[in-house]
């Protein structure tokens, strides 16, 4: 009996090792193991295109019903997976020991979540969001409607087919190549909770769309309207999870990822609409693939010199580097960018500059210490749009002058050394002459 | 338990598959955009592939959909057909779709090879007591008829075989997959029929007309299992879930649609279904879309190619290329009907029976009428949109007259088709104005007249006393009112709070009075400029628009105590993100010092002194006449000068570089040598000099 659990034990332990070896890590940041819950398997089929291009790009995809008894996300303490796709919005429950709270540890572990909520989301999906920032409309029956620009399909007449070209400026969420085709919408709005400031809009809504059935009457003024109705939205948390949100699980169709679009009133039709494009460069975001920095060598030296010193004393010159590099997905490349800034920090920062860099990763930067004495930190405090955060601070004292280190000889003392100085010569003349004058 | 949750499970199906179909309700038959997605799944496998099943399917779809790719992969694919059929220890699954292959790209395998794989076959149906091993053999032997020139192929005891695949039956028209196993299944339904199919065509004498009719009761009570979305899609679901081999709805149904049409091939008379449900399965295959997956993709074709062949009733898809017709374009009404494959249907005419609107349970619009048919298109069109129908949402009936009524038994038209239709239009807006009204007397005290199709920048005023209203009209193409399904006027303030306000309507007329003084509380006390803008949108609508109208400047009353506060709007990103001012540290000013030239020339003052005193020791005669002229003294008067000499350059050395530590150090030195030195020389010049006055 001891025996075989001990040979069950042995077993676990050499399955599990190449797992735990690909898992997340500082090192090489991206996610390896995904798991995807879906309402239904034949998601699997009705959404391949972009499962299939997650598996090409080397991810790991573990597909299981979201009501799977087995469910779980951590064993033993450990984590099985480092991201979680939600493409079940009708599940009131999570199967196995998953619920929102668990939901929520994983991303609090540092752990990728994609949410896709569509018109049958249920109350579960909704908190789940809501935990993460943002807002779903609550009425159940509500879609986003846009009558200006609804993408035109001969077979499509209530305007809840959108296609939307709004999109956040940013290379790092959307990849360098700019998105041309609108991306398909079809699902329900949400907005961003005004308080929170890491939740940000990755792609908005028209001026002119909102949020209502449309198959009933309008009585009450739509509770999201406008540009405040976000489509897909996405969230970086303080510990670097990401996030991604958004009201339309079929934008991540084949048939939408397929579809050619022309936007209302816009003579161009282009044969591929933008939503593939879109969702592969923003999972390569959510999954660590992009804009994941780190900071190594945070270094200062007096000028001229090379070693760190122990201590500054006011006034000093100083050179201050630290070298900063970009994950790719495969390897650390340098980061190019002109807006890392350094502080020298006590209580408040009593010097401020952005450094400057030589375009393979090394910032620095030179300055002359304050003359104000204390315990003085260095503080690289990096916070940018879809880039990871970067905090670093090192402590470093500054004391004011020794007795022997203020100036010595200053003008305007002369004629007071003069003074003495002559007395003396005096005095050593006078001492001659009152000894030996006859 | 698990029962109950695989019925959950056929729920949520239904629902997702549900809300995927309402968007397109209207069935498209095969296109080309399947045919690319089929050369997209199955391409990336590149003709080596992982088994002789996958070469079929992929061999199955390319020959259904019409693409010819076979001499990509003949080579490959018929020299493992080859090696399957001639190895003695190769499954029997493989066998079966080895034959199955080598039926659809002719590899030239020798006879003997086939006489050898055929007496094998004939083996296992004789000693077989699974399904699936029935299956495999009597597929595998019907398809080694169909292959060869030997008609003298006949299943030994047919009757008994068909008897003992018969015994695996259930009551409600499923099968189990063997006798040992209670668990009976649709899929294996499915798959029993095209065995006993295969039996019938392999007979050498008829089989008993009983045991055909129980097998043809036994379809209809399967098909009294199956189940129906709202959009009139009919499928079979596997009831167990859980089991070793689960299957999906695709593939069950997929593989009861096989079994049902080889089964009515080989019978004669009629099964009795209800060719509606034929349809239904027709729409569930085509309700799919385009498969992501390869094996999902043969279902769907493999099973709509029999369907489009099959004996009991061929489907016909009505399908529209438009439902948005547009009244302004004078958009045509055009139907198609096709077979699933998206061949031509045979003669018949489309009848519009009525044209609903949409929501309402009113009679029909128009008169029955026909379409007429453009036989260089294959297409029947609606040559004008009759008179009645207006901008809005309807619903068109439709119905399939079949000209050769031998055909009526022959096709499943599927009897009345409802299709909703959206007709759209440019709506007229007229007679624009806005204007600020006393609130006591309702007496106008501006007014100004917008055009809603320009742009607009009027400028009003108003305190918490006046009202505001915006009237417009709106007016459909045929001349009647129009009432869009968004109608709303949007005041944003400066600090970007939004209020909004549904205009309320009266036949052509759009009207809002907005009375401040109500409103107060509402736009939270908040005085300032507000942007005016007005949005009229609608499904129908071709010219949904969202114009600003110019600004009102509100004077409203300063707020209470305990007033709410304006809702906090989101933080600009860049605000949070950009890099942060320079800070630069001002050092503390220097000291005031009075200017260089002024300290120096005092130094030189401080000289005017020391040259003073030279001065009056020459004029005074200075003598150095009492020196000591013995050697001894002489020596120690020496030493004492330069020790004071010493002490002196030491202050000096002390200014110029030396710490007070240093300085103390040599001055203690010094200072001993000069005592010891400066008594001498002292006494000796006193001594020296008492003997003078005594002398």
């Amino acid at each position: 009996m001891g025996r075989n659990y001990f040979m069950i034990l042995t077993v676990l332990s050499v399955t599990l090792l190449p797992i735990l070896s690909l898992s997340f890590s500082t090192d090489s940041p991206t996610d390896r193991r995904l798991l995807v819950l879906l309402d239904d398997l034949s998601l699997k089929s009705s959404h391949s295109i972009f499962f299939n291009s997650l598996k090409s790009r080397g991810f790991d995809l573990d597909f299981k019903l979201a009501d799977d008894p087995k469910l779980a996300l951590q064993r033993y303490g450990q984590y099985l997976y480092d991201g979680l796709i939600l493409f079940s919005p009708s599940i009131e429950r999570f199967g196995g020991v998953v619920d929102l709270a668990a939901v929520l540890d994983f991303v609090d572990s540092g752990h990728d979540l994609i949410i896709a909520a569509d018109s049958s989301s249920s109350d579960l999906i909704k908190s789940v969001a809501t935990e993460c920032g943002v807002d779903f409309d609550e009425d159940p029956s509500a879609l986003v409607i846009d009558h200006k620009s609804y993408a035109v399909a001969e077979t499509e007449g209530d305007h809840t087919l959108i296609a939307a070209d709004d999109f956040i400026e940013s290379d790092v969420l959307l990849g360098k190549k700019k998105i041309e085709a609108p991306v398909l919408f079809k699902g329900i709005a949400h907005s961003l909770n005004a308080a929170n400031t890491l939740v940000l809009k990755v792609l908005s809504a028209s001026p002119l769309a909102y949020s209502a059935n449309p198959n009933s009457k309008l009585s009450s003024p739509p509770s999201l309207t406008g540009s405040s109705i976000s489509l897909v939205s996405v969230v970086q948390a303080r510990n670097n999870a990401r996030i991604m949100i958004t009201g339309s699980l079929d934008m991540f169709s084949n048939r939408f990822l397929r579809s050619s679009v022309q936007k209302a009133g816009s003579p161009r039709k282009y044969d591929k609409s933008g939503n593939e494009q879109f969702v592969t460069e923003l999972s390569k975001w959510v999954f660590h693939v992009r804009g994941h920095l780190k900071a190594v060598n945070l270094r200062h030296n007096k000028a001229g010199e090379k070693d760190e010193p122990a201590m500054y004393r006011i006034k000093d010159d100083l050179v201050f580097s630290v070298e900063i590099y970009e994950w790719s997905g495969k390897s650390w490349e340098p980061y190019v960018a002109n807006d890392v800034q350094v502080q020298l920090y006590m209580m408040s920062p009593y010097v401020l500059k952005t450094l400057s860099n030589d375009k393979k990763g090394l910032y620095h930067t030179s300055f002359k210490v304050p003359d104000v004495y204390g315990v003085f930190q260095f503080k690289v405090e990096y916070h940018r749009l879809g880039y990871t955060s970067l905090s670093l601070s090192k402590q470093i004292p500054v004391r004011p002058f020794r007795h022997n280190e203020y100036e010595r000889f200053i003008t305007a003392a002369f004629p007071y050394y003069g003074a003495s100085f002559t007395m003396m010569a005096g005095f050593f003349l006078f001492s001659f002459v009152y000894l030996y004058h006859k | 338990m698990a029962r109950n949750i695989g019925r959950f499970l056929v729920l949520i199906a239904a629902a997702l598959i549900y809300s995927s179909a309402l968007a397109s309700s209207i069935f498209q038959p095969i296109s080309d955009s399947h045919r690319s997605a089929a050369l997209e799944l199955f391409n990336p496998l590149g003709g080596s592939f992982s088994s002789v099943e996958k070469t079929y399917e992929e061999l199955r779809t390319f020959e259904v959909l019409g693409i010819d790719k076979r001499s990509d992969i003949s080579t490959a694919a018929c020299q493992s057909v080859s090696e399957i059929l001639g190895s003695s220890s190769s499954t029997l699954k493989d066998l079966f779709y080895a034959l199955k292959v080598n039926g659809i790209l002719q590899c030239g395998i020798k006879e003997d090879v086939f006489e050898g794989v055929a007496s094998r076959l004939q083996s296992v149906v004789g000693g077989a007591s699974a399904l699936l091993d029935f299956y495999y053999s009597v597929g595998g032997l019907a398809l080694i008829k169909g292959q060869t020139s030997k008609d003298d192929l006949y299943l030994a005891d047919a009757e008994g075989v068909f008897r003992s695949i018969k015994a695996l039956s259930q009551s409600d028209g499923r099968w189990r997959y063997n006798s040992n196993n209670p668990e009976s299944s649709t899929f294996a339904a499915g798959l029993a029929l095209e065995a006993l199919a295969g039996i019938v065509s392999l007979s050498s004498s008829e089989i008993d007309q009983s045991l055909i009719s129980t097998t043809k009761n036994d379809i209809l009570k399967l098909f009294d299992s199956i189940e129906k979305y709202d959009d009139g899609a009919f499928y079979f679901d596997e009831k167990l879930v859980g089991a070793r081999e689960h299957q999906g709805v695709l593939s069950t149904t997929s593989s009861v649609v096989r079994g049902l049409t080889a089964f009515a091939a080989v019978t004669s008379g009629s099964l009795n279904l209800p060719s509606g449900k034929i349809l239904g399965l027709a729409k569930f295959f085509l309700g799919i879309g385009i498969p992501g997956d390869a094996k999902d993709l043969f279902n769907q074709v493999d099973s709509l190619a029999f369907l489009e062949s099959n004996t009991v009733s061929i489907p016909l898809i009505l399908s529209l290329p438009a439902t948005v017709l547009s009244l302004t374009k004078k958009d045509a009404l055009k139907v198609k009907v096709n077979t699933v494959l998206g061949s031509n249907a045979p003669p018949l005419t489309v009848n519009l029976l009525q044209v609903l609107r949409s929501g309402s349970k009113d009679t029909s619009l128009i008169e029955s009428q026909e379409l007429k048919f453009d036989p260089e298109n294959a297409v029947y069109t609606l040559d004008a949109m009759p008179k009645s129908v207006d901008v809005g949402k309807y619903t068109f009936v439709f119905e399939m007259v079949l000209h050769d009524s031998d055909h009526k038994n022959l096709y499943a038209t599927g009897g009345r088709i409802r299709i909703p239709i959206f007709v759209t239009g440019v709506i007229e807006v007229d007679s624009a104005e806005i204007a600020v009204l006393d609130s006591d007397l309702g007496s106008i005290e501006t007014k100004k007249k917008i055009d809603l199709a320009g742009e607009n920048t009027v400028s009003l005023s108003a305190n918490h006393l006046q009202k505001l209203r915006l009237s417009f009209q709106l007016s459909s193409p045929l001349g009647h009112a129009f009432k869009p399904h968004q109608a709303i006027l949007k005041l944003t303030h400066e600090t970007k709070v939004e209020h909004m306000f549904v205009m309320g309507s009266s036949g052509k007329q759009f009207e809002i009075i907005l009375d401040f003084l109500g409103q107060v509380e509402k736009f939270f006390y908040l005085s300032g400029r507000y942007n005016v803008q007005l949005a009229v949108g609608d499904a129908v609508m071709e010219n949904s628009f969202l114009k600003a109208i110019g600004h009102v400047d509100l004077d409203l009353p300063a707020p209470p105590e305990k007033a709410p506060q304006p809702p906090a709007q989101p933080l600009d990103p860049n605000l949070i993100y950009g890099p942060k001012a320079e800070i630069a540290h001002i050092f503390r000013a220097p000291e005031k010092l009075p200017p260089k030239k002024l300290s120096l020339t005092f130094s030189g003052l401080t000289l005017l002194p020391f040259l003073g005193f030279l001065v009056g020791l020459l004029r005074l005669g200075v003598n150095l006449k009492n020196f000591p002229s013995s050697s001894v003294p002489a020596v120690f008067a020496t030493l004492f000068h330069l020790g004071i000499a010493a002490v002196l350059s030491l202050y000096m050395l002390f200014w110029l570089k030396l710490d007070l530590f240093t300085t103390l150090k040599a001055l203690c030195f010094l200072g001993a040598f000069l005592m010891f030195v400066g008594h001498r020389i002292l006494s000796h010049l006193a001594s020296s000099s008492s003997k003078l006055k005594s002398a």
